[in-house]
């Protein structure tokens, strides 16, 4: 009993990480109508940024940077910064193009990143990536259960405080002329809007808390492997979304936690041996069905984009 | 200096395949079609079965491209034809659940591991001593070339071409002008899933067959598309091989893991000085081309 409730714990403590990223790509996705396929970077620079600055020094058998040991919390705001520095950077030229372009651009940017992961071993390590980063509670005053908890507690409550704020600033005037832009551009720049610093705006705040999500997600692995950084996040991210519904914020917190309840509910059957193999690569089958059936059924999601609520002006 | 050349066309071969494909979906379809990697890992473990079987490589290829354009044209069929009209964002994101489908099925038949084509070994052939290539790899240059011309030959001198580049142009006259856009998609998907296909069997001849192979692919393919404008045959077909070249010259001086980064490069090269890629210039190219014809 005790380990299914522990199971259900670490699921949802991944959800909350997922839901904060299908927040942050709802924001630049589904309110502003950028198509990134590169979430994975902001992710990964944000992962790498945190463990090279909280992790103690390189041991004589390792190879990487920094290992400044300083404060995780220093560690996870200068993750999320970098990653809103990369996304001004990334975005100053690739913002610019056109939506297929855009697409591919931030797509193939992010798998340039994992072959940097993987092959400078003086930076990161390389594909031996990692290991023992300290999660935060786990100083020894506390059991491992109670640990896990704590973080359980953590993650769901930045959780939520992301919602709030990404809810405050979907109704906030930047939100709307961002829905205004989405919808008729041309129609948003007669009203003063400035599509390219509205578009630059909701990326890096975007990337912000990519980056602080990937500093999050080594807290739950404990490992840090430039594996852990493939297309498949962004992708995984988008299916996530999708499920929860493109443009509505609420949708896109539940589509998270759905996410990863479906996809890591699954490890719970018993499966052993040689089965097991097969069975892995039938979740990756399984993933695939569910957004394309998704997509066919129900493409707004389970939730999906409502109407802004508007005073009328006649009354 | 030999050797990059040799090697770059041979990547070059093997990207053309690939990237035309690819690029002959996204025109007449409209939508980035990521599922199309999948297609070359695909042709690879069929390239893999045939090759279990002991069947000669030559028929290998041919069974597995033909089995790669069924399967495509099954997947517009089934998944793709129902949403179209739904728009390019819903397209995307089927096609990419099409491609962990592809995969995930694959995987659970033929397993995880990395993988080879058995073949008989051969003798690298030599000009002077100093070793070239080996045959498959020489076969694999000629294929890409002779394959050059077929597609171009196809788009200009037959029905079926035509109305492809009629569609793909202008969805709506091609209709009112007789022509029938669903049969067309179909011979799209078909033509495209077989070439990813040929390019899949390619690549495992001169290297390995693993379930990553078509993602790791799908940057490079998307750096030709770009670099060639997309949307456009021939600009396809030269960056194919530039591309390829590119890379091999790029390894000189970056580690070899590099080389869809060097691609990625190309690509942010050519974005930030000619954001329609190097279609206009051949555009310009095939005007003038097709003024001096008639």
């Amino acid at each position: 009993m005790e380990g299914t409730l522990l199971f259900l714990m670490n699921i949802l403590t991944v959800g909350a990480i997922y839901a904060i990223l299908c927040l942050a790509l709802n924001f630049s996705a589904g309110i502003d109508g950028l198509w990134d396929l590169g979430l994975v970077s902001f992710f990964g620079i944000g992962a790498y940024t945190y463990v090279l600055l909280t992790a103690p020094e390189a041991a004589s058998y390792q190879d990487y940077i920094l290992g400044l040991n300083l404060p995780i919390w220093f560690g996870v705001i200068v993750a999320g910064l970098l990653a809103w520095v990369l996304a001004l950077l990334v975005g100053l030229p690739a913002l610019r193009l056109k939506r297929e372009y855009f697409l591919i651009t931030t797509l193939a940017l992010s798998e340039v990143l994992r072959q940097i992961y993987s092959n400078e071993l003086w930076l990161t390590n390389g594909v031996a990536g990692m290991y023992n980063i300290p999660p935060p509670f786990r100083n020894g005053d506390l059991s491992p259960t109670s640990a896990s908890f704590f973080l359980f507690l953590l993650l769901i409550g930045i959780s939520l405080l992301t919602l709030w704020l990404v809810r405050q600033l979907t109704t906030s005037s930047f939100g709307r002329s961002l829905k205004a832009l989405r919808d008729n551009e041309d129609l948003a720049k007669t009203a003063g809007i400035n599509p390219f610093t509205s578009h630059i705006t909701s990326y890096s705040f975007a990337a912000f808390f990519c980056g602080l999500c990937g500093a999050f997600y080594t807290w739950y692995t404990t490992i840090i492997v430039p594996s852990m950084f493939t297309p498949d996040v962004t992708f995984f991210v988008w299916t996530a979304l999708i499920i929860g519904g493109l443009g509505n914020t609420w949708g896109a917190y539940l589509g998270g936690f759905i996410f990863i309840l479906i996809q890591e509910g699954l490890r719970f059957l018993p499966v052993y041996g040689e089965a097991a193999t097969t069975f892995t690569s039938l979740r990756v089958a399984l993933v695939g069905l569910i957004l394309i059936l998704i997509l066919r059924i129900r493409p707004q999601g389970l939730i999906g984009e409502r109407p802004l609520k508007t005073r009328s002006l006649t009354n | 200096m030999l050797d990059i050349i040799v090697f770059g066309t041979i990547s070059g071969s093997i990207i053309l395949f690939a990237a035309l494909g690819f690029s002959m979906i996204l025109k007449t379809e409209g939508f980035i079609n990521v599922g199309h990697g999948q297609m070359l890992m695909l042709g690879a473990y069929f390239g893999l079965l045939g090759n279990k079987m002991g069947l000669p490589i030559v028929l290998v290829g041919i069974l597995a491209a033909i089995l790669c354009g069924l399967v495509g044209m099954l997947i517009f069929v089934v998944f793709i034809s129902p949403i179209k009209t739904k728009g390019i964002l819903v397209c995307l994101f089927t096609s990419v659940g099409v491609s962990y489908l592809i995969n995930g099925v694959t995987g659970a038949i033929a397993g995880k591991g990395v993988q080879a084509f058995d073949l008989p070994p051969v003798k690298a052939i030599s000009i002077s001593g100093y070793p070239i290539a080996t045959p498959y790899e020489i076969m694999v240059i000629i294929f890409g070339i002779v394959a050059a011309f077929l597609v171009h030959a196809f788009f200009n001198y037959t029905l079926m071409g035509k109305s492809i580049r009629a569609v793909s142009d202008n969805q709506d006259l091609a209709k009112l002008r007789g022509y029938n856009p669903r049969k067309t998609s179909l011979q799209v998907w078909f033509l495209a899933s077989a070439l990813a296909g040929i390019a899949g069997v390619f690549t495992g001849l001169i290297g390995s067959v693993h379930l990553g192979m078509g993602w790791s692919m799908l940057p490079i393919i998307l750096a030709a598309t770009v670099f060639g404008g997309i949307g456009s045959i021939y600009g396809v077909m030269a960056a194919a091989f530039i591309v390829g070249i590119a890379m091999e010259i790029g390894i000189l001086v970056l580690p070899a893991n590099y080389r869809s980064a060097i691609a990625f490069g190309l690509i942010v090269i050519v974005m930030l000085i000619r954001p329609e890629g190097l279609k206009s210039i051949w555009d310009s190219v095939m005007l003038n081309y097709r003024k001096k014809e008639s």
